[in-house]
């Protein structure tokens, strides 16, 4: 467990974090450490990148940093011996889903790296493997030495020359035929960390991204029949008729990574977000009511959308678009505005395997040519990968070592922004590449519902907060930090209140933009923001494996004990009283019209390890047979509490959380007691299993 | 005759025998009971005391079926057990029940009663176990070579595509492919039974033979009254989805689904003998012919 202790100072910092301020801080906030210029050209015919990079890091820390460490992750995909194949081997799904061919191998070289002065560096490099347990002959992970240490403030300007063979499309970059998806392709610098060092990790199979901000400009070379989408904005295109190749220029500054795409088939669609025909006063009258912001300060500014799309999706254009200002709206008003002028959706170009990925202000969606409008896809993708824009592109947490910060948090807040756009989506099944909901009236359901149902089983694999390849397996990985830690937020949304959720996720989102935040950061942030320590709150369900299941163990109800039989000292004598007085005594006090008194025992039990903590307290309710119900709150901290009630009718139900707060609770049928059973439930879906069961014998007996 | 004719005849030659289609759906539903008969018992220990039993199966609710699958996920391995040994069993019943349907269906001017049903059902339930056996050589062949070879030569086309249209199109035509060399093989055995009953022999590799020089000569308008039969048992099962989209699924109106169900199970029985049925007018009619 990792304690999580909120100091004094820190408090201070975050209690000083009034919301009006947070707003304003942004502008002072941006800050590139790094400065990229990049000129790549692409060779279609031997699917290779040949690459310069220039690269300015200035040194923030108070350390002398005496070397510089680099990703490249091309080099993942060079031999069976990179750490992300070998992770790979050793999970089930490796042999399912990660697998090069002879031929589709890809592969990095850093063929020249010099001072700016002419130094060259190239003999001190080697490459780094850290991370446990270590795998020797991985190459995603470079260390070159300087000369003289870079003294804190000064700057280091490194020229840089690579080729690299293009991978056949895997694990979201490479080739299919003549498309290209390019990501992870040029030497990066990982992040340097006063005191600590570089935090720079090799390429693992559940996570790749942790950089620092930085201004990049990069000159991507292609032939000239190539549409080519990037991150950033596109500020300038060269055409060289002797080489029949077009030279395609983009900026963006306060970015982290950098990725591009180019498909002599794509179809490139711009629209433009106006905030003003988007977003109603009403809409942002009611945001601002919620945030305690006024009105002013949660204004969106407009900005270009881009599409590049195949042939092929073609009338799926304006879905995308609908989605994408979905995202942009809602991200915006909920969570801060956006702040870049571009942001380009790529529909990913047919075997690439790049569908479904984010990289700062580009990101890559993925549909089917058969789509039903039922089934929230591609604006699911569309949402959740515009979405990481503010995680991942914006808050920029460290994914090897925290993943949750960006994909919980972001599966959380798709959820809110797509059911707040589309409501339910039909579940996503096809039949031989047919959408199901064509022809069966498919059922419909809300994310945080989803993502509940598969978290509740691996809550006792590993913490949330576990690094990113350190997980039991990739199952627990992504149901952990998707799901799991989503499902802890709706949770957390139950508990502090829908606004109360809002504004501690907008805080986090402004307080930290162009910054590194952890965990703790986002703990003080709950913390502050909704005035209570709810750092038990983490503690037990993201920093641990504790299942989390409160419930009700018995429910009895029956006529209080007035008469009771036996001798009994009645006026210094002793008097029996038998069945038949007993009996008597009732009818006799029936007669009279005095009401039964019943007592109610109902046992509420913490079946699982997780408890509560600050002054949170379980709400029991029991309702009576007349009508009436009593509310008792229980500490939960024991294993199990009895509670007693005397009333005049016996008890219906008794129910636990009966505000339904406690979503992450693992079983949710235990929550509810009825002091009688009732069918009528089991019966229809038995009968909807027997339905089955006649159906798959019919099936069989064609055999016969 | 043509095949619209001979598919009406079969059509009045099932109506008229409809004591045999309840008899299957009595069987069949047994059959399912005795299967369904532990989950309703787990459920109940579950959920009959839980508020959320009350929402089971009352349309779609991922809180329940979450919190199902959370109590159960053990489970699945010991269902394939308890799904695989009845599906054997049933399938042995039905190579028992085929010998009734065919019989009674030849026995054009008897009437149905339980005797002379499972008299005929015993009578030939060792020649048709050996057509089964035989039959599964059949499907070997189709699934396991004709298939797979058909799939290969797809794969030629797919796995160059540039878009994702051949690999939708060649997976919808091997389906199609699929379903017509599994309806021939189903048609050529069937056709083996029902000259069996007709003929009242007992040889099985015989009465393969003879359908197979019997629907080789005929092939086409046995595939397409097969087909056409096919077609109807289509139409019901749409009709099901149809209708089952609009029914309701809560309070007493469960009824009245669980009743469309078992009618919907009626007309899989009905559909079943009206194969058997057309096939036999068809050969009767053939044969008749040759004489």
């Amino acid at each position: 467990m990792k304690p999580i202790k909120i100091s004094m100072l820190s408090l201070f910092l975050v209690v000083g974090l009034v919301l009006h301020t947070v707003e304003s801080l942004e502008a002072q906030l941006k800050i590139s450490v790094i400065r990229y210029e990049i000129w790549v050209e692409l060779d279609d015919q031997r699917k290779m990148l040949y690459g310069r990079e220039n690269i300015s890091w200035l040194n923030t820390t108070q350390d002398e940093v005496q070397d510089m460490w680099f990703h490249l992750f091309y080099n993942a995909f060079k031999n069976e011996r990179s750490t992300l194949l070998q992770e790979s081997r050793e999970e089930l799904l490796g042999a399912l889903g990660i697998k090069i061919e002879d031929g589709e191998w890809g592969w990095i070289d850093v063929t020249s790296i010099k001072l700016a002065d002419g130094r060259d560096l190239r003999p001190t490099a080697e490459f780094v493997t850290r991370d446990k347990p270590v795998h020797p002959d991985d190459q995603t992970v470079m260390c070159v030495e300087f000369p003289e240490p870079v003294k804190p403030g000064e700057e280091v300007h490194l020229l840089l020359e690579f080729k690299s063979k293009i991978p056949k499309g895997i694990l979201r970059t490479g080739y299919y035929q003549d498309s290209y998806f390019i990501a992870q392709w040029f030497p990066k610098p990982g992040v340097y960390e006063e005191g600590k060092g570089w935090n720079c990790h090799e390429y693992h199979l559940n996570s790749e991204f942790y950089a620092d901000f930085a201004d990049f400009t990069v000159h991507i070379t292609v032939p000239e029949n190539f549409v080519v989408g990037a991150s950033g904005k596109q500020v300038g295109e060269l055409r060289d008729s002797d080489t029949n190749a077009v030279t395609y220029t983009f900026y963006q500054d306060n970015i982290h990574d950098f990725a591009w795409t180019a498909d002599s088939d794509f179809i490139k669609v711009e629209r433009d977000f106006i905030a003003e025909d988007e977003i109603s006063r009403k809409e942002y009258e009611e945001a601002a009511r919620k945030l305690q912001l006024p009105v002013e300060n949660i204004k969106l500014k407009d900005m270009k959308m881009i599409l590049l799309i195949e042939p092929e999706h073609r009338s799926q254009i304006e879905r995308h678009f609908k989605a994408l200002k979905m995202a942009v709206k809602y991200y915006g008003l909920w969570y801060g505005p956006y702040p870049y002028e571009t942001i380009t959706m790529v529909d990913p170009p047919f075997r690439t395997k790049s569908g479904g990925m984010e990289y700062p202000t580009f990101f890559t969606a993925g549909t089917a040519i058969l789509r039903s409008k039922e089934v929230l896809s591609p604006e699911g993708v569309i949402i959740h990968e515009f979405g990481h824009g503010y995680w991942y592109g914006l808050c920029a947490n460290n994914e090897f070592e925290e993943a949750w910060l960006d994909e919980g948090i972001n599966s959380y807040s798709t959820g809110k922004v797509a059911g707040k756009a589309y409501g339910k989506g039909a579940l996503p099944f096809t039949f031989r590449r047919m959408p199901l909901a064509w022809f069966l009236k498919l059922p419909k359901y809300y994310d945080d519902e989803f993502d509940r149902a598969v978290a509740i089983h691996v809550v006792e694999l590993d913490p949330i907060t576990t690094h990113s390849w350190k997980f039991y397996n990739r199952g627990s990985y992504a149901l952990n930090v998707y799901m799991r830690a989503s499902t802890c937020l709706h949770t957390l949304e139950r508990l502090v209140g829908e606004d109360t959720m809002l504004r501690i996720l907008r805080t986090f989102q402004m307080y930290f933009r162009y910054k590194h935040p952890r965990t703790e950061d986002f703990i003080q942030v709950v913390n502050e923001v909704s005035g209570q320590d709810l750092t038990w709150f983490f503690e037990e369900l993201f920093f641990k494996t504790l299942n989390f299941d409160y419930g009700i163990c018995s429910l009895t109800s029956s006529e209080k004990d007035k008469h009771v039989r036996g001798f009994f000292d009645i006026n210094g004598e002793k008097e029996e009283f038998t069945q038949e007085k007993v009996e008597k005594i009732k009818a006799e006090e029936k007669k009279s019209g005095k009401r039964e008194i019943y007592v109610t025992e109902v046992t509420v039990r913490r079946f699982g390890e997780a408890k509560l903590g600050g002054d949170v307290l379980m709400k029991l309710r029991v309702v009576f047979e007349d009508g009436s119900e009593e509310i008792v709150n229980w500490d939960g901290q024991k294993r199990w509490e009895k509670f007693t009630f005397k009333k005049p009718a016996k008890a219906k139900f008794a129910q636990i959380d009966p505000d339904k707060i406690w979503l992450i609770d693992s079983n949710l049928s235990n929550n509810s007691l009825k002091r009688k059973s009732s069918k009528g439930g089991i019966f229809r879906l038995t009968s909807g299993i027997l339905f089955l069961i006649q159906n798959f014998l019919q099936c069989i007996s064609s055999f016969s | 005759m043509s095949v619209f004719r001979l598919l009406i005849q079969g059509i009045k030659t099932t109506n008229s025998k409809g004591r045999i289609v309840l008899y299957l759906w009595i069987t069949n539903f047994v059959f399912s009971l005795v299967i369904v008969a532990p989950f309703y018992f787990l459920l109940s220990k579950e959920f009959s005391r839980s508020l959320i039993g009350n929402k089971l199966g009352a349309g779609f609710d991922l809180l329940w079926l979450g919190d199902l699958f959370y109590k159960f996920n053990n489970i699945p391995p010991a269902l394939i057990g308890w799904f695989l040994v009845p599906g054997i069993l049933f399938l042995l019943l039905y190579m028992f029940l085929n010998g009734g349907i065919i019989g009674r269906i030849v026995a054009q001017r008897e009437s149905v009663n339980f005797s002379n049903f499972f008299g005929d059902c015993g009578k030939y339930f060792l020649c048709f176990f050996r057509i089964f056996l035989i039959s599964l050589i059949g499907y070997a062949l189709v699934f396991g070579v004709i298939y797979r070879y058909i799939s290969e030569l797809f794969e030629l086309w797919t796995d160059n595509a540039s878009t994702e249209w051949p690999l939708i199109i060649s997976s919808n035509i091997k389906f199609l492919i699929l379903i017509l060399l599994f309806s021939i093989i189903r048609m050529f055995f069937d056709y083996a039974r029902v000259s069996v009953v007709v003929e009242d022999s007992r040889r099985a590799i015989r009465a393969t033979i003879l359908s197979l020089s019997f629907v080789g000569k005929r092939f086409f308008k046995a595939w397409f009254l097969y087909l056409l039969v096919g077609i109807i048992s289509l139409i019901f099962f749409a009709v099901c989805l149809r209708i089952s989209r609009i029914l309701p699924s809560s309070g007493l109106l469960i009824i009245v689904v669980f009743l469309w169900h078992q009618i919907y199970i009626l007309s899989r029985m009905w559909t079943k003998m009206l194969f058997f049925s057309s096939e036999y007018h068809f050969f009767y009619q053939e044969k008749i012919s040759l004489y």
